[in-house]
Protein backbone atom coordinates (compact mmCIF):
# COMPACT_ATOMS: atom_id res chain seq x y z
CA UNK A 1 0.00 0.00 0.00
CA UNK A 2 1.53 3.50 -0.71
CA UNK A 3 -0.09 6.92 -0.60
CA UNK A 4 1.03 10.03 -1.90
CA UNK A 5 3.83 11.31 -0.17
CA UNK A 6 3.73 14.35 2.10
CA UNK A 7 6.90 16.45 1.83
CA UNK A 8 7.47 18.07 5.45
CA UNK A 9 8.49 22.02 3.77
CA UNK A 10 8.62 23.37 6.89
CA UNK A 11 9.00 23.08 10.50
CA UNK A 12 9.03 24.84 13.55
CA UNK A 13 8.86 24.86 17.52
CA UNK A 14 9.18 27.33 20.36
CA UNK A 15 11.53 25.84 22.59
CA UNK A 16 9.74 23.50 25.00
CA UNK A 17 9.62 24.52 28.89
CA UNK A 18 7.28 25.99 31.91
CA UNK A 19 5.95 29.58 30.80
CA UNK A 20 4.06 31.92 32.63
CA UNK A 21 0.31 32.10 32.45
CA UNK A 22 0.47 34.96 30.46
CA UNK A 23 1.85 33.35 27.78
CA UNK A 24 -0.98 31.35 26.42
CA UNK A 25 -1.88 28.36 23.83
CA UNK A 26 -2.27 30.41 20.89
CA UNK A 27 0.68 32.64 21.40
CA UNK A 28 2.97 29.64 21.63
CA UNK A 29 0.93 28.05 18.52
CA UNK A 30 1.46 30.97 16.30
CA UNK A 31 4.85 30.67 17.27
CA UNK A 32 5.45 27.32 15.93
CA UNK A 33 3.53 27.89 13.21
CA UNK A 34 5.37 31.15 11.99
CA UNK A 35 8.69 29.50 12.36
CA UNK A 36 7.72 26.46 10.37
CA UNK A 37 6.16 28.47 7.49
CA UNK A 38 9.08 30.85 7.57
CA UNK A 39 11.42 27.77 7.07
CA UNK A 40 9.22 26.60 3.88
CA UNK A 41 9.35 30.46 2.81
CA UNK A 42 5.66 29.91 2.30
CA UNK A 43 3.39 32.73 3.48
CA UNK A 44 -0.42 32.41 5.01
CA UNK A 45 -2.33 32.39 1.54
CA UNK A 46 -0.83 29.00 0.85
CA UNK A 47 -2.32 27.32 3.91
CA UNK A 48 -5.56 25.36 2.90
CA UNK A 49 -6.28 23.81 5.85
CA UNK A 50 -5.25 23.54 9.79
CA UNK A 51 -4.77 20.56 11.95
CA UNK A 52 -4.55 21.21 15.43
CA UNK A 53 -3.29 18.49 17.82
CA UNK A 54 -3.89 19.08 21.87
CA UNK A 55 -5.53 17.45 24.92
CA UNK A 56 -5.55 20.18 27.49
CA UNK A 57 -6.23 23.16 24.87
CA UNK A 58 -10.65 23.35 25.51
CA UNK A 59 -13.24 22.86 22.84
CA UNK A 60 -12.04 24.25 19.28
CA UNK A 61 -8.51 25.56 20.85
CA UNK A 62 -7.48 25.40 16.65
CA UNK A 63 -10.22 27.64 15.62
CA UNK A 64 -8.68 29.92 18.42
CA UNK A 65 -5.45 29.71 16.90
CA UNK A 66 -6.89 30.59 13.36
CA UNK A 67 -8.34 33.61 14.52
CA UNK A 68 -5.14 34.68 15.66
CA UNK A 69 -2.76 33.56 13.21
CA UNK A 70 -4.91 34.75 9.97
CA UNK A 71 -6.28 31.68 8.83
CA UNK A 72 -9.42 31.95 9.90
CA UNK A 73 -12.26 30.73 7.33
CA UNK A 74 -10.21 28.11 6.54
CA UNK A 75 -10.93 24.46 7.54
CA UNK A 76 -9.56 23.91 10.78
CA UNK A 77 -10.03 20.47 12.88
CA UNK A 78 -8.95 19.82 16.62
CA UNK A 79 -7.39 16.30 17.22
CA UNK A 80 -6.81 14.32 20.92
CA UNK A 81 -5.79 11.41 21.53
CA UNK A 82 -3.79 12.74 24.46
CA UNK A 83 -0.05 12.17 24.12
CA UNK A 84 -0.64 10.87 20.13
CA UNK A 85 -2.17 13.76 19.99
CA UNK A 86 0.12 15.78 17.45
CA UNK A 87 0.56 12.91 15.70
CA UNK A 88 -3.01 11.88 14.96
CA UNK A 89 -3.43 16.01 13.69
CA UNK A 90 -0.12 14.73 11.22
CA UNK A 91 -1.90 12.08 10.36
CA UNK A 92 -4.90 13.56 9.82
CA UNK A 93 -2.97 16.01 7.34
CA UNK A 94 -1.29 13.50 5.58
CA UNK A 95 -4.52 11.77 4.65
CA UNK A 96 -6.32 14.72 3.45
CA UNK A 97 -2.97 14.90 1.35
CA UNK A 98 -3.05 11.75 0.14
CA UNK A 99 -7.09 11.97 -0.73
CA UNK A 100 -6.28 15.59 -2.87
CA UNK A 101 -8.08 17.52 -0.48
CA UNK A 102 -5.38 19.90 -0.25
CA UNK A 103 -1.57 20.31 -1.31
CA UNK A 104 -0.26 22.53 1.31
CA UNK A 105 -1.50 21.87 5.13
CA UNK A 106 -0.24 23.22 8.47
CA UNK A 107 0.00 21.23 11.29
CA UNK A 108 0.36 22.37 14.88
CA UNK A 109 0.75 20.21 18.16
CA UNK A 110 0.34 22.72 21.15
CA UNK A 111 0.19 22.19 24.88
CA UNK A 112 0.14 24.77 27.56
CA UNK A 113 0.30 22.32 30.49
CA UNK A 114 2.16 23.63 33.74
CA UNK A 115 -0.97 26.39 34.83
CA UNK A 116 -3.61 23.17 34.07
CA UNK A 117 -1.78 19.84 35.03
CA UNK A 118 -0.31 19.06 38.82
CA UNK A 119 1.62 16.30 40.63
CA UNK A 120 1.20 13.70 37.68
CA UNK A 121 -1.30 12.65 34.37
CA UNK A 122 -3.87 10.65 35.12
CA UNK A 123 -6.70 8.95 32.62
CA UNK A 124 -10.32 10.24 31.97
CA UNK A 125 -11.60 10.87 35.97
CA UNK A 126 -14.30 7.68 34.57
CA UNK A 127 -11.80 5.52 33.82
CA UNK A 128 -11.77 2.81 36.70
CA UNK A 129 -7.94 2.64 36.72
CA UNK A 130 -8.36 6.02 37.30
CA UNK A 131 -10.95 5.49 40.19
CA UNK A 132 -8.31 3.08 42.15
CA UNK A 133 -5.11 5.34 42.20
CA UNK A 134 -3.86 5.17 38.73
CA UNK A 135 -1.32 7.74 37.65
CA UNK A 136 0.74 7.32 34.26
CA UNK A 137 3.95 7.35 36.65
CA UNK A 138 2.18 4.43 38.65
CA UNK A 139 2.14 2.22 35.32
CA UNK A 140 5.25 2.65 34.25
CA UNK A 141 6.86 2.19 37.74
CA UNK A 142 5.10 -1.50 37.65
CA UNK A 143 6.06 -2.01 34.33
CA UNK A 144 9.74 -1.62 34.70
CA UNK A 145 9.55 -3.72 38.39
CA UNK A 146 7.86 -6.76 36.13
CA UNK A 147 10.70 -5.74 33.67
CA UNK A 148 13.34 -6.21 35.82
CA UNK A 149 12.34 -9.53 37.63
CA UNK A 150 11.27 -11.22 34.18
CA UNK A 151 14.98 -9.97 32.21
CA UNK A 152 17.17 -9.62 34.63
CA UNK A 153 18.04 -5.96 33.74
CA UNK A 154 18.86 -3.83 36.77
CA UNK A 155 17.82 -0.39 38.01
CA UNK A 156 21.27 1.27 36.62
CA UNK A 157 20.40 0.30 33.04
CA UNK A 158 16.89 1.64 33.10
CA UNK A 159 18.44 4.50 34.56
CA UNK A 160 20.66 4.65 31.70
CA UNK A 161 17.87 5.42 29.61
CA UNK A 162 17.56 9.29 31.15
CA UNK A 163 21.73 9.67 31.21
CA UNK A 164 21.41 9.12 27.70
CA UNK A 165 18.60 11.15 26.91
CA UNK A 166 19.88 14.31 28.64
CA UNK A 167 23.56 13.62 26.95
CA UNK A 168 21.90 13.96 23.98
CA UNK A 169 20.05 17.10 24.75
CA UNK A 170 22.67 19.35 25.02
CA UNK A 171 22.85 19.43 21.52
CA UNK A 172 19.37 20.45 21.45
CA UNK A 173 18.44 23.95 21.30
CA UNK A 174 14.65 23.45 21.31
CA UNK A 175 14.52 21.16 24.59
CA UNK A 176 13.39 22.32 28.36
CA UNK A 177 16.51 20.95 29.39
CA UNK A 178 20.25 20.80 28.21
CA UNK A 179 21.69 19.43 30.81
CA UNK A 180 23.53 16.18 31.16
CA UNK A 181 22.91 14.21 33.90
CA UNK A 182 24.64 11.47 36.08
CA UNK A 183 23.74 8.00 36.87
CA UNK A 184 24.05 8.84 40.45
CA UNK A 185 21.50 11.50 39.79
CA UNK A 186 18.65 9.33 38.27
CA UNK A 187 19.08 6.50 41.25
CA UNK A 188 19.35 9.22 44.00
CA UNK A 189 16.70 11.20 42.90
CA UNK A 190 13.39 11.87 44.55
CA UNK A 191 10.86 8.96 44.02
CA UNK A 192 7.98 9.30 42.01
CA UNK A 193 6.61 5.73 42.17
CA UNK A 194 8.72 2.82 43.14
CA UNK A 195 11.29 1.99 40.84
CA UNK A 196 11.31 5.45 39.72
CA UNK A 197 12.50 8.57 40.52
CA UNK A 198 11.97 12.18 39.48
CA UNK A 199 14.15 12.01 36.60
CA UNK A 200 13.01 8.60 35.01
CA UNK A 201 9.82 10.53 34.26
CA UNK A 202 9.20 13.42 31.29
CA UNK A 203 8.42 16.59 33.06
CA UNK A 204 5.08 18.18 32.70
CA UNK A 205 5.36 21.04 30.12
CA UNK A 206 4.38 23.60 27.94
CA UNK A 207 5.45 24.12 23.79
CA UNK A 208 4.35 23.84 20.61
CA UNK A 209 5.17 22.37 17.83
CA UNK A 210 4.33 22.63 13.51
CA UNK A 211 5.35 21.11 10.32
CA UNK A 212 3.79 22.02 6.81
CA UNK A 213 2.86 19.49 4.58
CA UNK A 214 3.31 19.28 1.08
CA UNK A 215 2.43 16.92 -1.69
CA UNK A 216 4.42 17.20 -5.07
CA UNK A 217 2.31 19.61 -6.48
CA UNK A 218 1.88 22.18 -3.16
CA UNK A 219 5.77 22.15 -3.57
CA UNK A 220 5.58 23.30 -7.05
CA UNK A 221 3.28 26.24 -5.96
CA UNK A 222 5.05 27.33 -3.46
CA UNK A 223 8.20 27.16 -5.58
CA UNK A 224 10.33 24.50 -3.45
CA UNK A 225 11.32 22.06 -6.27
CA UNK A 226 10.94 18.48 -5.57
CA UNK A 227 12.99 17.58 -2.32
CA UNK A 228 12.99 17.53 1.25
CA UNK A 229 12.01 14.87 3.74
CA UNK A 230 9.27 12.72 3.08
CA UNK A 231 6.45 11.84 5.07
CA UNK A 232 6.51 7.62 3.77
CA UNK A 233 2.82 6.57 6.43
CA UNK A 234 1.63 7.73 9.35
CA UNK A 235 0.18 4.58 11.12
CA UNK A 236 -2.66 5.02 14.09
CA UNK A 237 -4.06 2.35 16.14
CA UNK A 238 -5.72 1.55 19.80
CA UNK A 239 -4.87 -0.49 22.42
CA UNK A 240 -6.61 -3.92 22.51
CA UNK A 241 -8.65 -5.40 25.85
CA UNK A 242 -6.52 -7.92 27.35
CA UNK A 243 -7.22 -11.14 28.63
CA UNK A 244 -5.48 -13.69 30.60
CA UNK A 245 -2.44 -13.65 32.88
CA UNK A 246 0.16 -12.56 30.32
CA UNK A 247 3.22 -10.89 29.88
CA UNK A 248 2.83 -6.93 31.73
CA UNK A 249 5.63 -5.63 29.13
CA UNK A 250 4.30 -7.98 25.89
CA UNK A 251 3.88 -4.09 24.05
CA UNK A 252 1.81 -6.13 21.72
CA UNK A 253 0.24 -2.69 20.95
CA UNK A 254 3.49 -1.52 19.95
CA UNK A 255 4.07 -4.58 17.94
CA UNK A 256 0.84 -3.79 15.76
CA UNK A 257 1.76 -0.17 15.83
CA UNK A 258 5.06 -1.53 13.92
CA UNK A 259 3.17 -3.71 11.74
CA UNK A 260 1.05 -0.62 10.75
CA UNK A 261 4.25 1.76 9.66
CA UNK A 262 5.36 -1.15 7.70
CA UNK A 263 2.74 -1.71 5.57
CA UNK A 264 1.71 2.00 4.98
CA UNK A 265 5.69 3.17 4.19
CA UNK A 266 7.39 -0.11 2.57
CA UNK A 267 10.19 0.49 5.05
CA UNK A 268 11.19 -2.54 7.35
CA UNK A 269 13.26 -2.26 10.98
CA UNK A 270 15.97 -2.77 9.19
CA UNK A 271 15.53 0.12 7.02
CA UNK A 272 15.56 2.34 10.26
CA UNK A 273 18.49 4.50 10.92
CA UNK A 274 16.94 6.49 13.93
CA UNK A 275 14.20 6.83 16.11
CA UNK A 276 12.60 9.86 18.36
CA UNK A 277 10.53 7.25 20.59
CA UNK A 278 8.00 8.12 23.24
CA UNK A 279 10.07 8.28 26.40
CA UNK A 280 7.50 9.24 28.48
CA UNK A 281 9.35 7.38 31.48
CA UNK A 282 12.81 5.92 31.21
CA UNK A 283 11.25 2.35 31.01
CA UNK A 284 8.78 3.05 28.30
CA UNK A 285 11.57 3.79 25.88
CA UNK A 286 13.00 0.39 26.52
CA UNK A 287 9.96 -2.07 26.01
CA UNK A 288 8.30 0.16 23.36
CA UNK A 289 11.56 -0.19 20.99
CA UNK A 290 11.10 -3.84 21.91
CA UNK A 291 7.34 -4.10 21.47
CA UNK A 292 8.15 -2.63 17.98
CA UNK A 293 10.87 -5.12 17.12
CA UNK A 294 13.80 -2.83 17.02
CA UNK A 295 15.20 -4.27 19.65
CA UNK A 296 15.75 -7.62 20.72
CA UNK A 297 12.71 -8.78 23.80
CA UNK A 298 14.46 -8.33 26.68
CA UNK A 299 17.60 -6.29 25.68
CA UNK A 300 16.43 -2.90 25.96
CA UNK A 301 17.83 -1.82 28.96
CA UNK A 302 21.24 -3.52 28.23
CA UNK A 303 21.70 -1.61 24.96
CA UNK A 304 20.46 1.48 27.05
CA UNK A 305 23.57 0.65 29.41
CA UNK A 306 25.81 -0.34 26.66
CA UNK A 307 25.33 2.42 24.10
CA UNK A 308 23.96 0.73 21.83
CA UNK A 309 21.03 3.23 21.02
CA UNK A 310 23.56 6.73 22.41
CA UNK A 311 24.35 9.08 19.02
CA UNK A 312 27.33 7.44 17.80
CA UNK A 313 25.40 3.65 18.44
CA UNK A 314 24.26 1.21 15.80
CA UNK A 315 20.34 2.41 16.64
CA UNK A 316 20.73 6.25 18.05
CA UNK A 317 17.27 6.63 19.69
CA UNK A 318 16.19 10.25 20.99
CA UNK A 319 19.14 11.95 19.79
CA UNK A 320 16.41 15.71 20.72
CA UNK A 321 17.07 14.27 24.05
CA UNK A 322 13.45 12.62 24.30
CA UNK A 323 10.43 13.90 25.98
CA UNK A 324 12.41 13.57 29.31
CA UNK A 325 14.88 16.14 28.36
CA UNK A 326 12.99 17.95 25.62
CA UNK A 327 9.57 18.03 27.69
CA UNK A 328 6.56 16.83 26.88
CA UNK A 329 3.22 19.30 26.53
CA UNK A 330 1.66 16.25 25.80
CA UNK A 331 -0.50 17.36 22.63
CA UNK A 332 2.71 19.08 20.63
CA UNK A 333 5.18 16.12 21.18
CA UNK A 334 4.61 14.38 18.13
CA UNK A 335 4.62 17.58 16.44
CA UNK A 336 7.96 17.88 17.73
CA UNK A 337 9.47 14.27 17.23
CA UNK A 338 8.50 14.97 13.02
CA UNK A 339 10.25 18.05 13.33
CA UNK A 340 13.47 16.57 14.39
CA UNK A 341 13.39 13.75 12.22
CA UNK A 342 13.50 16.56 9.49
CA UNK A 343 15.85 18.19 10.76
CA UNK A 344 18.04 14.85 10.74
CA UNK A 345 17.24 13.65 7.86
CA UNK A 346 17.79 16.74 5.67
CA UNK A 347 21.48 16.91 7.80
CA UNK A 348 20.95 20.30 9.58
CA UNK A 349 20.64 18.67 13.54
CA UNK A 350 24.28 20.21 14.63
CA UNK A 351 25.64 18.51 17.25
CA UNK A 352 22.95 16.08 17.88
CA UNK A 353 23.02 14.66 14.32
CA UNK A 354 22.59 11.11 13.52
CA UNK A 355 25.52 10.74 10.73
CA UNK A 356 24.12 9.43 7.32
CA UNK A 357 20.51 9.71 8.37
CA UNK A 358 18.32 8.54 5.34
CA UNK A 359 14.96 7.07 7.38
CA UNK A 360 13.67 7.66 10.65
CA UNK A 361 10.65 6.44 13.07
CA UNK A 362 8.54 8.75 15.33
CA UNK A 363 6.42 7.07 17.93
CA UNK A 364 3.68 8.11 20.38
CA UNK A 365 1.53 6.44 23.10
CA UNK A 366 -1.29 8.78 24.44
CA UNK A 367 -3.42 7.71 27.27
CA UNK A 368 -4.47 4.34 29.01
CA UNK A 369 -7.79 3.12 28.76
CA UNK A 370 -9.06 0.45 31.59
CA UNK A 371 -8.31 -3.40 30.55
CA UNK A 372 -6.52 -2.57 27.39
CA UNK A 373 -3.08 -2.30 26.97
CA UNK A 374 -3.21 1.41 25.84
CA UNK A 375 -4.69 3.96 24.61
CA UNK A 376 -3.51 5.72 21.09
CA UNK A 377 -0.18 4.79 19.61
CA UNK A 378 0.90 6.80 16.14
CA UNK A 379 4.43 5.45 13.90
CA UNK A 380 5.21 8.83 11.66
CA UNK A 381 8.04 7.22 9.10
CA UNK A 382 10.24 9.90 7.13
CA UNK A 383 12.66 9.20 4.57
CA UNK A 384 15.01 11.59 3.28
CA UNK B 1 -9.67 9.53 44.71
CA UNK B 2 -9.98 8.57 48.34
CA UNK B 3 -6.98 6.24 49.33
CA UNK B 4 -7.81 2.75 50.49
CA UNK B 5 -8.94 2.73 54.48
CA UNK B 6 -8.74 -0.25 56.94
CA UNK B 7 -11.97 0.20 58.02
CA UNK B 8 -14.15 -3.24 58.79
CA UNK B 9 -17.23 -2.99 56.57
CA UNK B 10 -17.85 0.30 55.05
CA UNK B 11 -21.44 1.03 54.31
CA UNK B 12 -23.10 2.78 51.45
CA UNK B 13 -23.74 1.44 47.77
CA UNK B 14 -20.66 0.40 45.37
CA UNK B 15 -19.25 3.38 43.96
CA UNK B 16 -20.24 2.46 40.66
CA UNK B 17 -23.01 0.26 39.34
CA UNK B 18 -22.54 -3.52 38.80
CA UNK B 19 -18.72 -3.53 39.89
CA UNK B 20 -19.33 -5.75 43.35
CA UNK B 21 -21.34 -6.90 44.97
CA UNK B 22 -21.30 -6.30 49.02
CA UNK B 23 -22.60 -9.37 51.10
CA UNK B 24 -20.43 -11.11 50.52
CA UNK B 25 -18.29 -9.34 48.70
CA UNK B 26 -17.48 -9.86 45.27
CA UNK B 27 -16.01 -8.27 42.12
CA UNK B 28 -18.67 -8.63 39.03
CA UNK B 29 -17.29 -9.69 36.50
CA UNK B 30 -18.49 -11.61 32.54
CA UNK B 31 -17.46 -14.92 31.67
CA UNK B 32 -17.82 -16.09 27.51
CA UNK B 33 -19.87 -18.90 27.63
CA UNK B 34 -17.68 -20.49 24.92
CA UNK B 35 -14.76 -20.42 25.50
CA UNK B 36 -14.80 -19.27 29.44
CA UNK B 37 -12.80 -16.34 29.51
CA UNK B 38 -13.47 -13.92 32.35
CA UNK B 39 -13.52 -10.47 32.13
CA UNK B 40 -13.67 -7.29 35.10
CA UNK B 41 -15.24 -5.45 34.52
CA UNK B 42 -17.98 -6.81 33.12
CA UNK B 43 -18.25 -6.63 29.07
CA UNK B 44 -21.02 -7.27 26.83
CA UNK B 45 -18.63 -8.73 24.66
CA UNK B 46 -15.92 -11.56 25.32
CA UNK B 47 -12.46 -10.33 24.48
CA UNK B 48 -10.85 -13.24 24.06
CA UNK B 49 -12.88 -15.30 21.30
CA UNK B 50 -14.59 -12.66 20.02
CA UNK B 51 -17.69 -14.45 19.44
CA UNK B 52 -18.84 -15.79 22.37
CA UNK B 53 -21.88 -14.96 24.41
CA UNK B 54 -21.22 -13.44 27.70
CA UNK B 55 -23.07 -13.83 31.32
CA UNK B 56 -22.43 -11.91 34.47
CA UNK B 57 -19.93 -13.57 36.94
CA UNK B 58 -18.99 -13.56 40.09
CA UNK B 59 -15.20 -13.40 40.42
CA UNK B 60 -12.63 -15.29 42.58
CA UNK B 61 -11.43 -13.26 46.12
CA UNK B 62 -8.09 -14.81 46.21
CA UNK B 63 -5.57 -12.86 44.33
CA UNK B 64 -1.73 -12.37 43.80
CA UNK B 65 0.33 -9.31 43.06
CA UNK B 66 1.79 -9.16 39.49
CA UNK B 67 3.60 -5.89 40.44
CA UNK B 68 3.39 -2.73 42.66
CA UNK B 69 4.23 0.43 43.24
CA UNK B 70 4.64 2.70 46.10
CA UNK B 71 3.07 5.46 44.49
CA UNK B 72 4.85 8.77 46.24
CA UNK B 73 3.25 11.80 43.98
CA UNK B 74 -0.52 12.53 42.51
CA UNK B 75 -2.74 14.85 41.61
CA UNK B 76 -3.77 17.34 44.22
CA UNK B 77 -6.26 15.82 46.81
CA UNK B 78 -4.67 12.42 46.62
CA UNK B 79 -3.32 11.34 49.76
CA UNK B 80 0.50 9.36 49.02
CA UNK B 81 1.89 7.39 49.56
CA UNK B 82 -0.57 4.38 48.77
CA UNK B 83 0.59 1.26 47.12
CA UNK B 84 -0.93 0.16 44.17
CA UNK B 85 -0.71 -3.38 42.24
CA UNK B 86 -1.57 -5.06 39.40
CA UNK B 87 -3.41 -8.36 41.31
CA UNK B 88 -3.83 -11.37 39.09
CA UNK B 89 -6.94 -13.84 40.27
CA UNK B 90 -5.46 -17.25 39.11
CA UNK B 91 -8.58 -18.92 39.52
CA UNK B 92 -10.09 -16.55 36.76
CA UNK B 93 -7.22 -15.98 35.01
CA UNK B 94 -7.97 -12.05 35.50
CA UNK B 95 -6.24 -8.93 36.35
CA UNK B 96 -6.83 -6.02 37.60
CA UNK B 97 -5.48 -2.71 39.20
CA UNK B 98 -6.00 -2.23 42.78
CA UNK B 99 -4.56 -0.69 46.03
CA UNK B 100 -3.11 -3.53 48.29
CA UNK B 101 -3.79 -2.79 51.82
CA UNK B 102 -2.52 -4.00 55.26
CA UNK B 103 0.89 -4.10 54.85
CA UNK B 104 3.68 -1.30 54.70
CA UNK B 105 5.12 -0.51 51.40
CA UNK B 106 8.74 -2.22 51.67
CA UNK B 107 6.87 -5.63 52.68
CA UNK B 108 4.74 -5.96 49.81
CA UNK B 109 6.89 -8.52 47.25
CA UNK B 110 6.42 -10.06 43.50
CA UNK B 111 3.79 -13.04 43.94
CA UNK B 112 2.78 -12.29 47.15
CA UNK B 113 -1.00 -13.30 48.23
CA UNK B 114 -3.89 -11.04 48.87
CA UNK B 115 -7.87 -11.16 49.41
CA UNK B 116 -10.15 -9.00 48.16
CA UNK B 117 -11.27 -5.84 50.98
CA UNK B 118 -14.19 -3.75 50.46
CA UNK B 119 -13.39 -0.31 51.72
CA UNK B 120 -14.48 3.26 52.19
CA UNK B 121 -14.40 4.90 49.01
CA UNK B 122 -15.57 8.60 49.62
CA UNK B 123 -19.23 10.32 49.88
CA UNK B 124 -21.89 10.58 47.06
CA UNK B 125 -23.32 13.99 46.16
CA UNK B 126 -27.08 12.86 48.38
CA UNK B 127 -24.41 11.60 51.37
CA UNK B 128 -24.45 8.26 50.74
CA UNK B 129 -21.17 6.40 51.51
CA UNK B 130 -19.61 4.80 48.69
CA UNK B 131 -18.20 1.11 48.70
CA UNK B 132 -14.72 0.61 46.31
CA UNK B 133 -12.27 -2.21 46.50
CA UNK B 134 -8.54 -3.29 47.19
CA UNK B 135 -6.83 -6.12 48.12
CA UNK B 136 -5.12 -7.06 51.50
CA UNK B 137 -1.65 -8.63 52.16
CA UNK B 138 -2.92 -12.26 53.69
CA UNK B 139 0.86 -13.91 53.92
CA UNK B 140 4.02 -14.65 52.68
CA UNK B 141 5.00 -15.69 48.93
CA UNK B 142 5.50 -19.37 49.05
CA UNK B 143 9.06 -20.31 49.03
ZN1 LIG C 1 -15.07 -16.19 24.48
Amino acid sequence: MSLAPAHVAGAGMVRFGKYPADVTLEAMALGAAREALSDAGADLAAVEGLYVGHVFGGPVAGQRIAAQLGLDGRPVSNHENYCASGATAIREAWVALAAGLHDVALVIGVEKMTDRVAGGVRPDPGDLDAAVGYVMAAGHAMSARRYMAEHGATREQIAAVAVKNHAHSVHNPWAQYQKPVTLEQVLGARPIAEPLGLLDCSPISDGAAAVLLCTPAGLRRLGLGTGGPRVLGVGQISGSVQTGLGDLNAEDVSRRAGEEAWRLSGVGPADIDLVEMHDCFTIAEIVRMEGLGLVPRGRGAAWAAEGVTALGGRLPVNPSGGLLSRGHPVGATGAAQVCELTWQLRGTAGGRQVEGARTGLAYCKGGTVNGTDGGSVTTVVMTA
Amino acid sequence: MPSADTSPTPRGRPFREGLLALDPPRLLGSRCTDCGAAAFPARTFCPACRTGVVAPAELSTSGRVHSFTVVRQAPPGTEVPYTLAWVDLPADEVRLMAQVVGIAPEGVELDMPVDLELTGFGTAEDGTGLVGFCFRAVGQVAP
